[in-house]
């Protein structure tokens, strides 16, 4: 034991040194506040050099909370229910549907009814078809008071007929607006008009499920792999606390299009940790945190990849100072957000000066970006933002100014407040006080809206400018910032109503509604869309990315080139 | 004997009760609600779902209702695992945790004390401040970063362990020994310090005397008398280790107990929550009472109540 030990001794002692210095926290950086997803990854031509074996390797960052598409809430319940059930639609490239068990659908002249005609080849994982009355159970049991569902109520609430008066407990649950006409015909009556409808459905919350599988399982539902069913791509085989495995489902509809045999999901929560099993082929694609990025940049197999997810400074309007649209157009203008992006976050995140992201929503007809479109809807300008500061400074005849900060708790937050700080105290007179506080808290403020600034985000729940631009209507669940233009109401109600069936027409007034929003009333202070970095192996491909619903589409993902 | 285990244990279930009567309303002090989208409900709307898990019910209340399930031996279902028990939960992730300490807490000590041994053994030497430096390292050093250390050098670069990850022996490997380091820094110090004090007693000098060679002194007499503050120590230190470590676990990816109590905090998950805290808490008291039976079995000056 002497010598040899005496050796290792001096040896950890002289790593421990040198990786003190570099051993940090992993924190991952920027909480938003929902699923987030999008940009475009390996794009692959299929071709017939498959290996031949099929087997993919991932980790997720934590483990799936819940199976019950009723009651999924997060990320990584989203995606793999998406891997393992297909809805009406599925979620296609580009942000399109494709076929999922509907085969297409068609529209009322008011809008208000949908009929979707179901294909009679989907089969459950226990030999039963799937129907238009897997859908009708399904969506009567997200909006039911007695499940518990926070997304039943959210995505079907307003949007199908009666489903906010189910939740609230003032209609019963037969009232819901859906109905099986026949087992392959499902028809949905809506509240008021959803141009968005088709995108909906690609939802995890709008999922089918077997009536009498889930009413066999009863509590025991989607708990563990013996308790769960799928209908669509591959079948989850096992599952624990360690990670899951998934099989390719041979009765699928579509088999012949699903290329994996399986994909075996770990569950790990250190970057530092998926880093190293990365290197060590145990995962085949890893995300990194911003401490990463610098040492991978330049790898072969580094990749970024753009996500519809936005964040802003909300801006209190009942604060006096903020109350004030010069000393708000001040801050949006002061802050330099390409440094942010370029330096602090350092994943290919791009500056924001809008309110929708880029590569998100297309015109209807030109096929232009929304965000082209529109274009930065202000310039970071310290001399310009001087003087609105100056002018707003006279308008509330004050000299000096002390604003609160609410920002998160984790080390790239504090990070980015302090130099939003920075930059925010070029105003002359201006003190901001940052306060750091946990994601639960700055929730709990910002509904009491006990906040000046806040730093917040958004991503988008299915493919629409509204899942953007209708937050911030009067008295909106999530405005919290005071804000109430009747004009702005007025174009969001025109573009969601009257305008339902005109694509251009309600494209235009959802351009116009941005422009208002951020340019004329300065609501927000846009900072940045955000990216991330990913290791990838070359050897995966055609792994789509999502722009809403699941992050990633494996359905037609292949290994070529690992062996 | 018998008569004092029964006492502790009265003891132990009325410290079980203020344990829970205190966490359950310190919990209550938490910003934000468990509901995991409360950012996209409208307030009306979460408080039906609030209301769903009694939630709507005034503290009290709520609190009459946990402590009545809790006697029934119901802990309620998880909000973060919609609808999965907490005992469930707990159980399904207690025994990568306890193996894991168990592991580290036997080899860390035993590696401990025999370094503390040779450190009083060869008093002054080369090998006393070779095992007191490793010592000072082992204790100074947080062990997440000899968890990176161990995860690159050994993992990555020699291959010779899994990095991360669960499942075969040779994953508890790496993790094992990241936390042996801080139990058997531990104990090598404590060893080497109560050793020098015994065998500077006079009944070790007769001992001596009476023609016992030195190693048989050392173990006979000096091993057992050092034990007794090394337990009172290393006591606390296993449950810790024990009842999972959320650094450790998180880098080697360790399906474990110990994220999962940081997690119920910041998700408000109000049954996790207790679950965990309760558990630990019974886990505390039952090593407590273990080691204070343990000192008698040690040492007979130590007698328990009765019998005296």
């Amino acid at each position: 034991m002497k010598k040899a030990n005496w050796f290792l001794l001096v040896l950890l002692l002289a790593l421990s040194m040198f990786l003190a210095a570099c051993s940090g926290g992993d924190e991952s950086g920027g909480e938003t506040e929902g699923d987030a997803e999008g940009g475009d990854g390996e794009e692959t031509e299929e071709s017939s050099g498959m290996d031949s074996e099929q087997v993919l390797n991932l980790y997720e960052p934590s483990e799936i909370p819940t199976m019950d598409a009723s009651m999924a809430t997060d990320a990584v319940a989203f995606q793999w229910l998406g891997s393992t059930m297909d809805g009406l639609y599925r979620v296609g490239e580009d942000g399109e549907t494709e076929e999922g068990i509907a085969i297409d659908h068609e529209i009322s002249d008011d809008s208000l009814t949908w009929t979707f005609n179901l294909r009679d080849d989907a089969t459950w994982s226990n030999g039963a078809p799937v129907t238009a009355h897997d859908f009708v159970y399904a969506w009567q049991r997200a909006v039911n008071p007695d499940t518990g569902s926070e997304y039943g109520p959210y995505m079907m609430g307003g949007v199908i007929e009666n489903a906010q008066a189910i939740a609230d407990g003032d209609a019963p649950v037969e009232e819901l607006g859906v109905e099986a006409a026949d087992d392959y015909t499902l028809e949905v009556t809506l509240e008021k008009p959803t141009p968005y409808f088709e995108s909906l459905t690609t939802f995890g919350t709008f999922l089918p499920l077997n009536e009498e599988f889930v009413e066999e399982q009863g509590e025991d539902y989607a708990l563990e792999a013996e308790s769960l069913i799928a209908n669509g791509p591959f079948v989850i085989t096992e599952w624990d606390a360690s990670g899951w495995t998934l099989e390719k489902n041979e009765d699928y509809w579509d088999a012949d299009q699903v290329n994996l045999e399986q994909i075996n999901v770990d569950v790990v929560k250190e970057t530092s940790s998926a880093v190293n099993l990365y290197q060590t082929g145990e995962v085949d694609r890893v995300a990194l945190d911003a401490e990463f990025v610098d040492e991978y940049r330049s790898a072969e197999d580094f990749t970024t990849i753009e996500e519809p997810t936005l964040f802003y400074l909300k801006m209190n309007q009942e604060n006096e100072i903020l109350s004030n649209e010069n000393a708000r157009k001040a801050i949006q203008r002061v802050i330099d957000r390409d440094s942010l992006v370029n330096t602090l976050l350092n994943n290919g995140s791009l500056a924001s000066a809008g309110n929708m992201p880029q590569n998100f929503v297309f015109h209807p007809e030109t096929e232009e970006d929304f965000r082209e479109v529109n274009g930065d809807l202000f310039e970071t300008n310290v001399e310009e933002a001087q003087e609105l500061w100056a002018t707003a400074k006279e308008e509330l005849d004050i000299e000096e100014a002390e604003i609160g900060y609410l920002g998160g708790d984790t080390e790239l937050s504090k990070n980015m407040d302090a130099y939003i700080k920075d930059q925010l105290e070029q105003l002359e007179g201006l003190t901001v006080n940052v306060q750091a506080v946990p994601f639960q808290e700055r929730l709990d403020r910002d509904t009491e809206m006990d906040y000046d600034l806040q730093n917040a985000g958004w991503g988008p729940d299915y493919v629409d400018p509204n899942t953007f631009l209708n937050l911030w209507v009067t008295d909106g669940g999530n405005n919290k910032t005071g804000y109430s233009s009747e004009e702005y109401d007025s174009m969001i109600e025109e573009a969601n109503n009257e305008l339902a069936q005109e694509p251009v027409e309600r494209f235009e007034t959802l351009l116009e509604a941005e422009k208002l929003l951020i340019e004329e009333d300065a609501v927000l202070a846009p900072l940045y869309q955000r990216s991330r970095a990913y290791l990838w192996q070359p050897y995966l491909k055609d792994v789509t990315f999502n722009q809403a619903g699941p992050d990633f589409t494996y359905k037609y993902a292949y290994i070529e080139g690992k062996e | 004997m018998g008569r004092y285990i029964t006492q502790r244990l009265v003891y132990m279930v009325i410290t079980m009760f203020l344990i829970a009567t205190f966490t359950f309303f310190l919990m209550k002090f938490l910003p934000g609600t468990p509901l995991s989208s409360a950012d996209r409900l409208s307030e009306e709307q979460q408080a039906i779902v609030l209301a769903k898990y009694g939630l709507d019910e005034p503290i009290p209340v709520q609190y009459f209702n946990y402590m009545v399930n809790l006697l029934q031996g119901d802990m309620g279902v998880s909000f973060q695992f919609d609808n999965r028990e907490v005992t469930t939960i707990i159980l399904d992730r207690i025994g990568p945790s306890l193996q894991l300490g168990f592991q580290a807490m036997v080899i860390g000590t035993i590696l401990g004390m025999l370094l503390g041994l040779v450190s009083a053994i060869y008093h002054n030497g080369v090998l006393d401040y070779g095992s007191t430096f490793t010592a000072v390292i082992g204790q100074s050093i947080p062990s997440f970063v000899f968890a990176g250390i161990l995860q690159y050098f050994v993992g990555v670069k020699l291959g010779w362990f899994p990095v991360a990850l669960w499942g075969t022996w040779q994953h508890t490997v790496l993790p094992t020994i990241a936390l042996a380091i801080f139990p058997l820094a531990i104990a090598a110090r404590f060893m080497r310090t109560e050793m020098l004090e015994v065998m500077g007693s006079d009944y070790i000098t007769t001992a001596r005397a009476k023609g016992v060679n030195k190693f048989g002194v050392v173990f006979k007499h000096g091993v057992r008398n050092a034990l007794i503050p090394l337990i009172t120590v290393l006591g606390p230190l296993a449950i810790g280790l024990m009842t999972g470590t959320l650094v450790i676990e998180n880098i080697f990816a360790v399906p474990g107990i110990g994220e999962q109590f940081v997690k119920s905090i910041n998700t408000n998950d109000y049954p996790i929550i207790m679950g965990t805290t309760l558990f630990f808490a019974i886990f505390f008291i039952l090593i407590v009472l273990i080691i204070d039976l343990l000192y008698g079995v040690i040492d007979p000056r130590i007698r328990l109540a009765e019998g005296e």
